[in-house]
Formats: structure tokens, C-alpha cells, sequence
């Protein structure tokens, strides 16, 4: 074959890799902005609970809403607690925002394990809405995490790719990581 | 809230998906949201006025069987303005994995994206071979559901990952509230049971029925089999013999004679035989208060809290299926009917507590949280900028 020919062929096989870089670079791209919105909207749905829960303390004979009410403030400042450094990313997941979720959890488990008394303030107009709007709140981390470890193994999935590694088409973006916290509902909140 | 369904297949054609994506957006209209649904329809099907024809379904070869499908570039042009004038906050469709109008606007669409699983029965073979191919569109759904536990295990099982179950919704009181038809409704000595399905489709499992018809006749002479659903059943029924008489063929009926029906019948028999994910018509008796007799299937048994609120038996199995009726009919005589009785109503009190799970009331609600969840840190649904690719330019 002549040396055009050769030439020729190269070509082509750089414009499809380049292509294949391209096409894998943003679909990665966008599998890390999955991440990135699912991990917002489980975060907000963390403190959505945390907050309902504290309605719910005030509600609740003195030591039962102690009980709650420091858990969910726990809860809430493990997001601000440390203030690591500004680079941090905000995708990484500290070992102590597992521990207080669960910890949450837990406490709404024991909490709220007495069912005919969940059952009573579900039945008074003054604290109904504040039971329906925690079991909502329950229901909703448990979506917003079931969301966000699927969209974190979908990006794992491309992030092991061999082109991927060898390119660096992740750059420097740290892997994702799933949240495995307890959600389960109380038995008493599920409908 | 702006919501945007994509159904597959045509609104014309009975089916579940269908149905589904019907009451689904009624529902949701009904409590104030703004709800749009693309479907393939000709521009001169009439549709409801909340259903936007995305083009005529043209019937092709597809995994063994017709598919009726809509593509090409007018739909896509299509469903690009539809996803545009919509300006939707959630887009939520409906069986993504097979080659239908929900993958084209999946390819189209950017967003919160939602999507409902409903068959517990894809085609591994076929689904593997198109794993490479629609591994980057599932990859955009944001949230996925299964219509039951079945179908989660598919989803599992051949794309990988996970999907919240959202059970099929039914209007409870639609059916509890129906009126019963005189001649439908069963006495003492002329008990009545219903079927529902397809008379030419073996999976619906009228064989099995017709098989156990004779059966139930030796003890219970006076038993009457109402038919209904289309299809040519004549293969099916011309063995019966003498027992023929006993068999009523209704043909297809309404909505509202369907819910009669159930109302009106002591026993609802469901004897498929394979391939059903969640079983719709097992819910709507129990709504309606007709006891409910069903195969062993895994989506049956779960429906029917494995035998709690309905009596199930072995698939295929037409002298279990024969006791089962006999048990629930009575042998025409006094004594034995009231022991029948008795067992009906036990069954059916139970299944009116347990259909409440399945109220669109609460059905539409979980499907609402699972929007909710996927709008909050997301944009708006959108046209996704890299399905303007050259193919596409140039095929416009």
C-alpha cells in the first residue's frame, strides 16, 4: 500500500479514538453532574428530616423529645461541624454524616416505636401534620438515597473503565461515593 | 406541579401501560397539576384532550413479534416541541427499554427524568445484545420505579442497578361502588364465576378454566362461567361438550360493565398460566368484592398476601383449580352453600382491607414523593443538546 494509504488509515483511526475520548469524556462528564444533583437533593432531604424531627421532639413527653431533638441537631450541624478545609469537595462522604444520620435513625426508631401512641398523635389536628410531614421526610431520604447510589454505581461503572483510566478523563474529580446510611422507616410512619 | 408521560404504546389499544398512564394523569390533573401525554396516535385518533399525538405507530418486527412503533423524524421533531412548549418539571415514561416512542424521548430529553418499569418478562437475549446501545439513555433517568417485585428483579437482573416499587394504581371505590347487573349476580344454586382476558391468548390461561369447568359441574351443577374478553375461544370451548352450556361469552365489555361484573359475580378466577408482572384485574375484584381464585404466580401470590385475600393454586393445575371453585361455590344445596358463603366473605373482607395499598390515592402519592425527590438539586426538562447530533441533523 502506498504511504498515502497508510496515512490515510492513521487518520481515521485517530478521528474515531478522538472521538471515543470525546463521547467518553462527556458521558462521564454527565454522570458526575448526576451525582453531583442527586447528592444536593439527598443532602436537603437529610436536613428536611433532621427538621421534622425536631417539630415532631416538641410534641413528645419531655425526655423522648430530648432525645430527638439532640439527635436531629446532631443531624444537622455534622453537615457544618468540622469545616474542613475550602477545597474539600463537596461529594466526599465524612464518616461522621453516616454515623449522625444513623444515629437519627436509630432515635426515630425508638422514639416512635410505640405505635398506638403515633397512632393518637396522628389523630389530634394539632400534631398530625407534624407526624405526616417526618413520615414524608423518612420516605423521601430513603428515594433521594435509593436515587443516589444508583447514579454513584452508573459513574463507578464508567470511572473503571480501562479507556477512561488511561485517558485521565476524570481528571481530578475524587470517586463517588454511595451513602450507606439505616433509613428504614419507624414501623409506626409507614402508611 | 408541570408533568410530562410518555406513553409507548397507542391510546386506541386496550392495555395495562395504557391504562395505567390514563388514570395515572387523571389523577394527577384532578388534584391540580398540569399533566401532558405524548402517545403515538394519528392526528385524526380521538384522544383525550390531555394526550398529544406524537405520529402514527407502524407495525414492525420486533423480538419475535409485531411491534407497533413510532420514530423517525417527524416524531422526533415531535417531541422535541412538545418537550418544549411543556417546559415540564418532572418528565416521567413508561417501559424505556423497548424500541417505542418512551426510548426516543429518553434520546431527546434532559432533566429530571423518571421512569416506570412494568414487564417482568424482557428477553434476555435481545436485552443483552442492546445493553451497549442504551446504556447512555438509561443512563440519564434519574429515578426508577417497577410496577412489583417481579419486575424490580428484571430491572435488577438485565440493566443493573436498583428501582423503588410503586405497585399499579385502581380506583378502589370505582369498583367497591359499581352497580351489580341482575344477571350476573349468583344465587345458592346458580353460582356465578367470571373471567377476564384475552379468549385466543393461552397465557390468560382459559384452557386451564375450560379443563376445570366439567369438574366443578359433577358437584356443582348449577355453577355459570361468564366470559369476558375478545378473541376467538372457539378451539378452546368447542371440547367442553355438554358443559358448554354452562359457559356464558360476554365478549369485551366497558369499564363500567367490567366493574359490574366483579361486583357481581361470587368468584373471580385468574388462571394464567406465565408472564404477568403484577396482575391489575386480581386487584379490581378484591375491590369490587368478588372472591379471588388465582395460579401460584410469584406477582399473583404477592398480590393475594400468598393466600391471605385469595385462594391460589398450582399453574396449570385444573383439578386444584376445580377444588378451589367447588370449596367456594357450594354443591348447590343449602348447607353447603352457606359453608361457601361463609369462606367468600372471609376472603373477601380480608382483600378490602389489603386493596387500599393499591388506591390511586396512595399510589399517585408515592409517584409524587419519587418526583419530588428527583426535581429538588436538578434543572428543568429540557432538550438534550446532544441528540442534535449530524445523523439527526441530517435526517431532518
Amino acid at each position: 500500500m502506498s504511504a498515502t494509504g497508510w496515512w490515510l488509515i492513521a487518520l481515521a483511526v485517530a478521528l474515531v479514538l478522538g472521538w471515543y475520548l470525546s463521547y467518553s469524556a462527556g458521558r462521564l462528564d454527565r454522570l458526575h453532574h448526576k451525582v453531583e444533583s442527586s447528592r444536593a437533593a439527598l443532602d436537603a432531604q437529610l436536613v428536611r428530616r433532621a427538621a421534622a424531627t425536631v417539630e415532631v421532639a416538641q410534641l413528645l413527653d419531655p425526655v423522648t423529645g430530648l432525645l430527638l431533638a439532640d439527635a436531629a441537631s446532631r443531624a444537622l450541624s455534622a453537615g457544618e461541624e468540622d469545616q474542613p478545609a475550602p477545597d474539600r469537595d463537596p461529594l466526599t462522604v465524612p464518616p461522621y454524616l453516616e454515623e449522625a444520620e444513623n444515629d437519627l435513625s436509630r432515635a426515630l426508631y425508638l422514639a416512635l416505636d410505640d405505635s398506638a401512641a403515633v397512632t393518637e398523635l396522628q389523630g389530634q389536628p394539632l400534631t398530625a401534620d407534624a407526624i405526616a410531614v417526618l413520615a414524608q421526610a423518612c420516605t423521601r431520604v430513603q428515594l433521594a438515597r435509593r436515587f443516589h447510589n444508583d447514579a454513584v454505581a452508573q459513574a463507578l461503572r464508567v470511572r473503571r473503565k480501562r479507556v477512561v483510566r488511561w485517558a485521565r478523563l476524570a481528571g481530578h474529580a475524587p470517586l463517588p461515593q454511595m451513602i450507606e446510611i439505616d433509613d428504614a422507616l419507624p414501623p409506626a410512619l409507614t402508611r | 406541579m408541570r408533568i410530562g408521560l410518555v406513553c409507548p404504546y397507542s391510546f386506541d389499544v386496550p392495555g395495562g401501560v395504557q391504562f395505567h398512564i390514563r388514570d395515572l394523569a387523571e389523577h394527577l390533573l384532578g388534584h391540580g397539576h398540569k399533566v401532558s401525554v405524548l402517545a403515538p396516535a394519528d392526528d385524526d385518533t380521538p384522544v383525550p384532550d390531555y394526550v398529544e399525538a406524537a405520529g402514527r405507530a407502524v407495525p414492525v418486527p420486533y423480538n419475535g413479534s409485531v411491534a407497533r412503533l413510532t420514530f423517525g423524524p417527524v416524531s422526533a421533531a415531535r417531541v422535541r416541541r412538545w418537550l418544549a412548549d411543556g417546559d415540564f418539571d418532572v418528565l416521567h415514561i413508561h417501559e424505556p427499554v423497548t424500541p417505542s416512542l418512551s426510548l426516543l424521548a429518553l434520546w431527546l430529553a434532559t432533566g429530571p427524568i423518571v421512569a416506570t418499569f412494568h414487564t417482568a418478562n424482557l428477553r434476555s437475549r435481545a436485552m443483552q445484545a442492546a445493553r451497549p446501545l442504551l446504556r447512555p439513555s438509561m443512563e440519564k433517568i434519574s429515578a426508577r420505579i417497577a410496577v412489583s417485585e417481579d419486575a424490580r428483579r428484571t430491572v435488577v437482573e438485565h440493566l443493573g442497578g436498583d428501582a423503588v416499587v410503586i405497585p399499579n394504581g385502581v380506583f378502589v371505590d370505582r369498583f367497591a361502588q359499581a352497580p351489580t347487573h341482575q344477571a350476573w349476580l349468583g344465587t345458592a344454586q346458580r353460582p356465578t364465576v367470571a373471567f377476564v382476558g384475552r379468549l385466543d391468548e393461552p397465557r390468560k390461561g382459559l384452557p386451564v378454566l375450560a379443563a376445570a369447568v366439567p369438574r366443578v359441574l359433577e358437584q356443582c351443577p348449577g355453577a355459570r362461567f361468564l366470559v369476558l374478553g375478545r378473541g376467538d375461544g372457539d378451539g378452546v370451548l368447542d371440547g367442553l361438550g355438554p358443559a358448554a352450556g354452562a359457559v356464558e361469552l360476554l365478549g369485551s365489555l366497558t369499564d363500567g360493565e367490567k366493574a359490574s361484573l366483579l361486583r357481581s359475580v361470587d368468584v373471580y378466577v385468574a388462571p394464567h398460566t406465565g408472564g404477568e408482572s403484577f396482575g391489575i384485574v386480581l386487584v379490581e375484584a378484591m375491590s369490587a368484592g368478588a372472591a379471588v381464585v388465582a395460579s401460584d404466580l410469584g406477582a399473583f401470590a404477592r398480590v393475594l398476601g400468598d393466600g391471605e385475600c385469595g385462594v391460589l393454586f398450582p399453574v396449570g393445575d385444573a383439578a386444584a383449580l376445580a377444588d378451589a371453585l367447588v370449596r367456594l361455590l357450594g354443591a348447590g344445596d343449602d348447607a353447603s352453600s352457606t359453608v361457601a358463603g361463609e369462606a367468600r366473605a372471609a376472603l373477601v373482607e380480608r382483600a378490602s382491607r389489603a386493596v387500599r395499598r393499591y388506591d390511586w390515592g396512595r399510589v399517585a402519592q408515592e409517584v409524587l414523593e419519587v418526583y419530588e425527590t428527583v426535581r429538588l438539586g436538578a434543572d428543568r426538562v429540557g432538550e438534550d443538546p446532544r441528540s442534535r447530533t449530524l445523523i439527526s441533523r441530517w435526517l431532518e
